[in-house]
Formats: C-alpha cells, structure tokens, sequence
C-alpha cells in the first residue's frame, strides 16, 4: 500500500478507485432508499408524522450520508493521484472544488438531523404550537434540499475538470472525458434551481450514464498502464 | 519538496504537532464541552437563556475558545501529514483532506454556537416572538449545535484511525500508540450513530483518553526518531524517482 505499489502498478489503484466510486454510489443511493416517501412536499403534518414514525430509518440516512462523504473524499484523493501526471495543477484544483463540495455536503446533514430536533417533542418546545413546530421541521428540509444545490454546484466543478483531465490524459478513452464534463455542467446548472429542476431528468440521466461508465471502466479495464508510466516520467507541465 | 522537508527539523515538528494537539484538545474541551456544559441546561430553555445572558462573556468565550481550536486542529492536521507523508504519501493526503472537511464542519457550526445570542438579545426586532419562544429557539440552536460537533466527531474519528495506521505502519514512531489511536478513532466513528454513541459514551471517553493523550505526550517529549525518519522520507522519495 507504499506510493511504491502505485508507481509500479496504477491498474490495481485503478481498480481501488472503481471499487471506491461504486461503495459512494451505492451509500448515495440508500440514504435516499432510506427516507423515500417520508418527504411529503407541502404536507408539514404529514412529513412531521413520517418522519417521527421511521426515526430510525432518518438517522440511519443520516449516517450512510455521511459515510458517502467520506467515500467520496477518498475518490477525491484517489483521483488526485491518477491525474497528477497530466497536470497537477488542475488535478488539485478539481480535489479542493471537491472538498468544498464534501464539506457543504456533511454540513448540511445537519439540516436533516434538525427535523428531528424541533419534532421531537421535549417538553421546552411547547411555547410553539405543533403545527408551527411541523412547518419549521419542513423548513428545515427544504433547506438540506438547498444546501445540495449548492454543493452539487462544486461536484459539477469538479467533474468538469476530472473531464478534462481524462480528455488530456493518454490512458483512459476520451469519451470518458466527455461524458463527465457535460455531467458537470449539467450539475453547475444548480446554480439556478428553477433552470435545473426543468432539466433534471436529463442532467441525472447524463449524470448517471457518465459516472457509471467511469466508474466500470476503472472497475473492469483500470488505466493503460504503458501510457500511464509514459505520461508520469514526461516533463512535468 | 522532499528536501525542504527532510531540511527542518523532523522532530522539532512532531514536537509541534503535539503542542498543537494540546492546543487543540485543551480550546475544544473547554469550548465544546465544559463551558456550554456549564451555561446549557438541558431541556430548559428559561434557565439556560438566564445563564447565557447572565455570562455572556463566558458564552462568548467559549465561541472564541471553539473557534481558536479549530485553528490549532488545522495546523496540527497540517504537521501530522508531513511527519507522515514518507509512510505512504496518498493515506496521509486522504487523512489531511478528511480533517480538513470535519475542521470546516467545525467552523461553520460556530455559527449555530452564537445564534442563541443574537436570537435573545434580538430586542425589538424579534417582538413577533414571545419571550418563552425565542428560549426555546435558543435552545433548538445549541442542540444543532450539539449535532454538529458530533458530525465533526465522526470526521475526526476517521483521521484518527488513519493516523493510527500511519504511525503503526512507520518506523519512527512506536506502534502501540497507533494502535491505541486507532481503537479511540473507532470510537468517535460511532458518533455515526448518535443514540448508540450516547449508550458507549464512557467507552469512548475513556478509548480516547487511552489513544490521544500518549500520542499527545510522546510527541511533545520525544518528537519522532529523526534517523529513521529521515531513513524512511528517504525511501520514499527514492521509489518515486525510480
């Protein structure tokens, strides 16, 4: 596990990455898994109810976001490692774009303990009535849901990059780049949800479909090692 | 950079890393733990507004120890990556980008540490609420509050363990107490949960007393073993020539 075994063999570490990607992919899509149809948009009574009918269930959403984050931390530096001989300038750019995104994300996991904070019911909480206390808890969801709109912002920066880092690079097919650039700027369309929200389906199809082949290829393929080793002895740009 | 960093002194560094880590354990505990442990009264918002208006200074302290200790974390973070960066250069990468997000975690939670101020001493301004409903806002705050040093745990936890496989794995540090970091690590990981953390949290208490204060102490009288460091940096930086 030396920088010695990278050197040597980037497939493995490739493969590491794919490996990585795919556990993030899979926490992504269980902290939603835990929590579908508890959020019922609008309904402040409704959501309250489900949400202190499957306490659990939301916390353990909670905890699986986080160790998403986490994961994705990893991708991060995993990335950073396997584009740095293209140009290490932008390979640390795009993982300190990814920070900022990792951080707003873990941040905003409070905004969806805080539902539970207000809906709980300790006794302190009864100056407000219920129905009030359910509108702040519904608040308080749209404010993760805004809070992922910005840290998607800085995932599309990052995935912009990382597109164009495999585009440069020798050892893994351009198309790849491709289809992670347009992901990205289909993310940084965040930047005006109500833009974003019209083309939602194609940006999560494209988001999806670039992601998923990224993460196969490293998965199943690794890099072309050849090339690879060519580009890390050339000059540093 | 591999010279500039064998140049300073390896182990004048490890020395403050772990006075930064005092630094550190030292602000928070007094800033996260004892002075809002002081003022907090749990599940009474009255009481706890009195405390808050009626020391305000300590409350503000304790706002600035929190945010002072973040600071320390940050260059203690920043000293363990180049003392372990030899060992294996991407985990120490991957442990400094984790304490970097828990350490903004941290810093932006002191947000959610002065809001109870300005929300009691709103005035006029806040008059659409009663007295008894802007205790009980107060009180919702330093409760997220509360949350958020224990999604800043979970990170910190992480680094811990990353740390302690560092130093188990280096040769210039003794392996127990990356063990010993690595079990207390394990600990703060199980803030994940937070209901289940609140059932151990004596276990983890007393893990993290047994893993972080030997580091803290070894660091600042021994610092590392500077020969093997230097033998390991050496290495290191032959196998990334080759």
């Amino acid at each position: 596990m030396t920088d010695r075994t990278f050197e040597a063999s980037p497939r493995p570490r490739a493969r590491i990455t794919g490996v990585v990607y795919l556990l993030y992919f899979l926490t992504a899509v269980l902290a939603v898994f835990f929590i579908r149809g508890l959020v019922v948009s609008g309904d402040a009574a409704a959501t309250a109810n489900n949400i202190l009918a499957h306490e659990r269930l939301f916390r353990l959403s909670v905890a699986v976001g986080l160790i998403g984050t986490a994961l994705y931390i990893a991708v991060t530096v995993l990335f950073y490692g396997l584009f740095k001989t293209v140009n290490k300038t932008v390979s640390l750019l795009a993982a300190f774009f990814s920070l900022v995104g990792c951080a707003i994300q873990a941040f905003a996991s409070l905004f969806q303990i805080a539902p539970l904070v207000v809906l709980e019911g300790s006794p302190y909480l009864s100056v407000f009535k219920v129905d009030q206390l359910h509108a702040v808890a519904l608040m308080f969801i749209k404010l993760n849901v805004q809070a992922a709109y910005i840290y998607l912002v800085f995932f599309g920066l990052f995935n912009l990059l990382i597109g164009y880092l495999i585009f440069k690079s020798t050892f893994l097919p351009r198309i790849l780049g491709v289809l992670m650039a347009l992901s990205g700027l289909g993310w940084l369309t965040f930047l005006s949800p109500s833009l974003a929200n019209r083309l939602l389906a194609y940006i999560e199809v494209l988001g999806i479909i670039a992601e998923a082949s990224l993460m196969l290829w490293l998965l199943v393929k690794g890099v072309n090692v050849q090339r690879w080793k060519e580009q890390a002895s050339a000059p540093v740009e | 950079m591999m010279e500039r960093i064998a140049e300073t002194s390896p182990r004048f560094k490890a020395r403050m890393a772990g006075v930064c880590q005092l630094m550190e354990a030292v602000t928070a505990a007094f800033g996260e733990v004892i002075i809002p442990g002081k003022l907090v009264v749990a599940g009474n918002a009255a009481a706890t507004a009195a405390n808050i208006l009626g020391h305000e200074r300590l409350f503000w302290l304790g706002f600035v120890l929190s945010v002072i200790g973040v600071g320390f974390h940050i260059a203690w973070a920043l000293l363990m990556y180049e003392l372990l960066d030899p060992v294996n250069r991407s985990l120490s990468r991957l442990a400094a980008f984790v304490i970097l997000v828990g350490c903004a975690i941290q810093a932006l939670a002191s947000l959610l540490y002065l809001a109870p101020l300005l929300i009691l001493q709103g005035g006029s301004s806040l008059s659409a609420f009663t007295a008894e409903q802007l205790q009980a806002l107060a009180l919702v705050f330093l409760r997220l509050n509360d949350y958020a040093f224990q999604v800043y745990l979970v990170f910190f936890g992480a680094w811990c363990l990353l740390i302690g496989y560092l130093i188990f794995r280096s040769t210039f540090l003794p392996r127990i107490l990356g063990v010993l970091l690595a079990i207390s690590g394990l600990g703060w990981v199980i803030y994940l949960y937070p209901p289940l953390a609140h059932r151990l949290w004596r276990i983890i208490d007393a893990a993290s007393a047994l893993g972080e204060v030997p580091v803290e102490l070894w660091l600042i009288v021994m610092g590392v073993n500077a020969q093997r460091w230097k033998e390991q940096a050496g290495a290191a930086g032959a196998s990334l020539r080759t």
